[in-house]
């Protein structure tokens, strides 16, 4: 009845107002362990934690934000990117603690200018990283058969190859003293329970036999054993037995605590002698994320909602493109000596495309990648063909990049007008350009139809000269 | 008069692969023989067609080998000295400008323009204090790993003096007991108290990593 209740005016004024529509910040990127001595506080983190607002451009010049109080105007009505994170309303000094966030506003809008899906992490076939790199076919994350959270409790073990969402901790992924301290606040408190938990699986267990000769037979199947007359005797001899079996035990444990699934350690693993004679003998799992952990939120991160790239473009000359548009990276750090270059498409930081070419060559080197110019205005940069996209387990976005082809380069260079138009005739200076500049006017209609008015040319097997050895042998 | 002194060359060259094939009847071995003529077969009579019109001196494997060494950057760079002394310029230039760019970027990293200028770049260059206790978070208990000199000597400076928590980051509990582990091991006289341990001064000057796990 309490939710049905009308509230009152000022109450639904509240409840619609800023103040309470700001969700709450969330846990902040878990920082670099290995390199956590080398770091900057304000760098750009590699996800936003608060929510962006901004505000209508009447509103800002007034510094009315929808806050308690009116932000400065001195430093909120300048900028052209009119975002802002709100990190207090209201702090004991009596301000509002606001900065800018146009670094990830702008990255999400960049980024959608990408028009790339996100991808889910394909499970690696040969154990290593290397299947990941290659370019198979990936999955959407949005897929009905893996995209879901409400599970029945009971039904939790059998869709465990598809769930990305888990109660418990991805072990791998925690350190040493973080295990320890889990292991002591949630898994030893929990032990009669877990006592409960396997006299119900022993009791489906005794049943089995029973239950199979039964269907044999034809017969009556015969009742559930109720699991509290299970002895203690019984129970420690199952214990006994399951300590025997490494996979079984796991598979309890893990149904109990609800673990985020492990993969095993592959033959390669064993055979380096790496873990110490840990036998291999585990089953290996189907869910992409028993590599390298679940994600921290919707594998998707909400940073696109599309589903596929499966579509064409069109050039209105050259017709349906095989290849979306490369887009322009920055070079983020040259190639030099044993370390890789580093690259920068819409603000993510990405690998160098990999495979055969420039930027896996030794020899030749590449100007733009593997030296600095400073002499090139806003820094070099390098056209690529964005891939894939997906979110790794600690929340940041990984793009994959592979070279641009030359071709569809120079299509792109056409449509922003950095290159002449296929067969365009450059037109007299002294001719004043009509309304639109330029570039309407070479995309014009009349023009486009006069160029192509013979149609394109296409090369013939006389051009080469072989137009009189073909009627001769007619 | 051409045609007469070819076939006399024809007759000359026939005549040293009959004595090779003599010599391989016989002979168990490896055809050394082969390797070792390796002068131009320009007049061999067994030419393809294909070289008909190819009127260059045929090249033997040792003058393409030759090739393939000089092909490169090497041979740009002798045959281009200036080409080599601005390309050397070049990378001058980046190590230069890159030693102002300390920040490693990872991939998934992001970037907006002010992480990119001097000022933040600046920040990546100088360490910081572990915000986290490295011993918690690995489960050590530092009593216990009086021996462990690749551990002690992360908490000790050059000099043997214990390093102070706004260094290591400990909390007081941890930094406590490590600063008992330090003067017990070198209570025990198996920890040099003025300098790094030997062990690490060894690993050290042959670059190789100092804490290896001892299964490999």
């Amino acid at each position: 009845m309490a939710a049905a209740r009308s509230v009152s005016p000022g109450g639904a004024l509240l409840r619609a107002s800023r103040l309470f529509s700001l969700p709450a910040p969330i846990p902040p990127p878990l920082g670099d362990i290995t390199s956590s001595a080398y770091n900057s506080e304000s760098s750009t983190q590699p996800f936003p934690t608060h929510q962006v607002i901004t505000t209508l451009s009447s509103s800002r010049k007034r510094g009315d934000w929808g806050l308690k109080r009116p932000l400065p105007l001195k430093t909120t009505t300048k900028s052209s990117t009119p975002m802002l994170r709100v990190k207090q309303i209201d702090s004991i000094e009596q301000i509002t603690d606001y900065s800018s966030a146009a670094d990830h506003g702008l990255t999400l809008k960049k980024f959608q200018e990408l028009r790339l899906p996100i991808t889910a992490p394909t499970k690696n076939q040969n154990g290593g990283y290397g299947a990941d790199r290659m370019n198979l076919p990936k999955r959407s994350v949005f897929e009905e058969d893996s995209d879901f959270t409400a599970v029945d409790p009971e039904q939790q073990g059998a869709v465990k190859d598809k769930r990305w969402k888990f109660n418990g901790p991805w072990l791998a992924g925690m350190t040493q003293g973080d295990f320890k301290k889990w292991l002591a606040k949630n898994v030893r408190t929990r032990r009669l329970e877990f006592r409960q938990f396997l006299k119900k699986k022993l009791a489906v267990e005794m049943l089995r036999p029973a239950t199979q000769k039964a269907l044999d037979n034809g017969e009556e199947l015969p009742s559930a054993i109720d699991p509290e007359t299970i002895s203690e005797e019984q129970l420690t001899e199952y214990l006994r037995r399951l300590r025997q079996n490494n996979q079984e035990l796991y598979d309890m444990v893990g149904q109990f605590l609800d673990l985020a699934p492990l993969q095993p350690p592959t033959m390669s693993d064993v055979r380096l002698g790496l873990l110490g004679g840990a036998k291999a003998d585990l089953r290996t799992t189907e869910n992409p994320y028993a590599d390298s952990g679940p994600p921290v939120t919707h594998p998707s991160a909400g940073i696109s909602y599309l589903r596929t790239a499966a579509y064409l473009d069109n050039h209105p000359i050259y017709g349906p493109q095989r290849n979306h548009p490369p887009q322009q990276a920055r070079v983020v750090r040259p190639r030099r000596q044993a370390i890789d270059g580093k690259l920068g498409v819409a603000g993510f930081v990405v690998e160098t495309p990999h495979g055969d070419n420039y930027s896996n060559n030794k020899y030749n080197y590449n100007p733009e990648l593997d030296r600095l110019d400073p002499g090139v205005e806003g820094g070099a940069k390098l056209w690529v063909q964005p891939q894939r996209a997906s979110v790794d387990s600690t929340g940041r976005v990984q793009v994959v990049v592979g070279n641009a082809k030359s071709e569809d380069e120079l299509v792109v260079k056409e449509l922003l007008g950095e290159e002449k138009m296929f067969g365009e005739v450059p037109k007299p200076v002294e001719e004043a350009p009509p309304r639109g500049g330029y570039r309407a006017r070479a995309f014009g209609a009349a023009q486009l139809r006069e160029q192509y008015k013979n149609g394109p040319k296409i090369s013939s097997a006389q051009e080469y000269g072989l137009g009189t050895i073909s009627h001769s042998s007619r | 008069m051409a045609s007469r002194l070819g076939s006399s060359l024809l007759r000359q060259t026939c005549q040293a692969p009959q004595h090779q094939q003599r010599v391989q009847q016989l002979s168990t071995t490896a055809a050394t023989a082969a390797f070792r003529n390796l002068k131009p077969t320009n007049s061999s009579p067994n030419r393809s067609l294909t070289d008909l019109d190819d009127s260059s001196p045929r090249s033997t494997p040792n003058d393409l080998l030759r090739n393939i060494f000089k092909s490169g950057r090497s041979q740009n760079r002798e045959n281009h000295p200036r080409e080599a002394v601005k390309d050397l310029r070049a990378a001058h230039t980046t190590d230069s400008y890159l030693r102002h760019m300390p920040r490693r970027w990872r991939a998934g990293d992001l970037y907006a323009p002010k992480d990119l200028s001097p000022v933040e770049m600046k920040k990546w260059r100088t360490p910081h204090t572990p915000k986290k206790d490295v011993l918690d978070m690995l489960g050590l208990n530092p009593l216990d790993n009086y021996r462990n000199f690749s551990l002690i000597s992360d908490y000790m400076t050059p000099f043997g003096r214990i390093k102070h928590s706004s260094e290591t980051g400990l909390r007081p509990v941890n930094q406590r007991k490590m600063a008992k582990t330090i003067r017990r091991a070198i209570g025990l006289g198996i920890h040099p108290s003025v300098h790094r341990h030997p062990e690490i001064l060894r690993l050290n000057s042959r670059n190789l990593p100092q804490a290896t796990s001892g299964r490999l």
